[in-house]
């Protein structure tokens, strides 16, 4: 999958990329694009877990 | 705090709304819940599992000028810890600000005991963290 694709490397530049996103705080869907929230001078946390509707 | 906080799956942005609507576990829950479905952004930090084609347990900070500063990465049925996501995350905002210095294992918050690696260190970081 996605050979000719950079991994993101600690210590790195991580590669630009958009989710979209359910913003609870507004109840509406929307994105979440890293080079903004870099543009806006924030940290970003990431999260993964495997699946919703199980046990985070 | 400067961060912001985005939980990822490769569910869509509409089963987020449906399990944050369904389950009162989350209730209270203000993050922004992101939708990898076809598991790109799983696939760029390394946590995409493609036998199951779902995502692994994983926790990565990135500053603002885009450098990806703590990455850690748990099995299916390991639970992480949000304090311990909190203390990675204030000493990840410490370090950016001071380089030279290093925030040991017990390190908790600004104002706790830094280590400043140099010469005289050497076999000593007892004695420094014990001052």
């Amino acid at each position: 999958m996605c050979d000719e694709m950079i991994q993101a490397q600690l210590g790195h530049m991580v590669p630009d990329f958009e989710l979209d996103t359910y913003d609870p705080k507004i109840r509406n869907f929307g994105k979440f694009k890293l080079s903004e929230n870099m543009a806006a001078g924030k940290w970003t946390i990431l999260f993964f877990y495997p699946a919703d509707f199980t046990f985070v | 705090m400067g961060a912001t906080l985005v939980t990822v799956s490769t569910d869509t942005q509409f089963v987020h709304l449906a399990w944050k609507d369904h389950e009162k576990e989350l209730a209270d829950v203000k993050y922004l819940m992101g939708a990898d479905p076809t598991g790109e952004v799983s696939w760029l930090f390394g946590v995409y599992d493609e036998n199951s084609g779902l995502a692994l347990r994983g926790t990565f900070i990135i500053s603002p000028d885009g450098t990806l500063f703590n990455s850690e990465v748990n099995f299916y049925n390991m639970g992480r810890n949000i304090d311990e996501l909190m203390r990675k995350f204030k000493a990840n905002l410490y370090l950016s600000r001071k380089a030279n210095e290093g925030c040991p294992s017990k390190w908790k918050d600004e104002g706790d005991a830094t280590l400043k690696p140099g010469p005289e260190m050497v076999g000593k970081v007892h004695e420094a963290l014990n001052k």
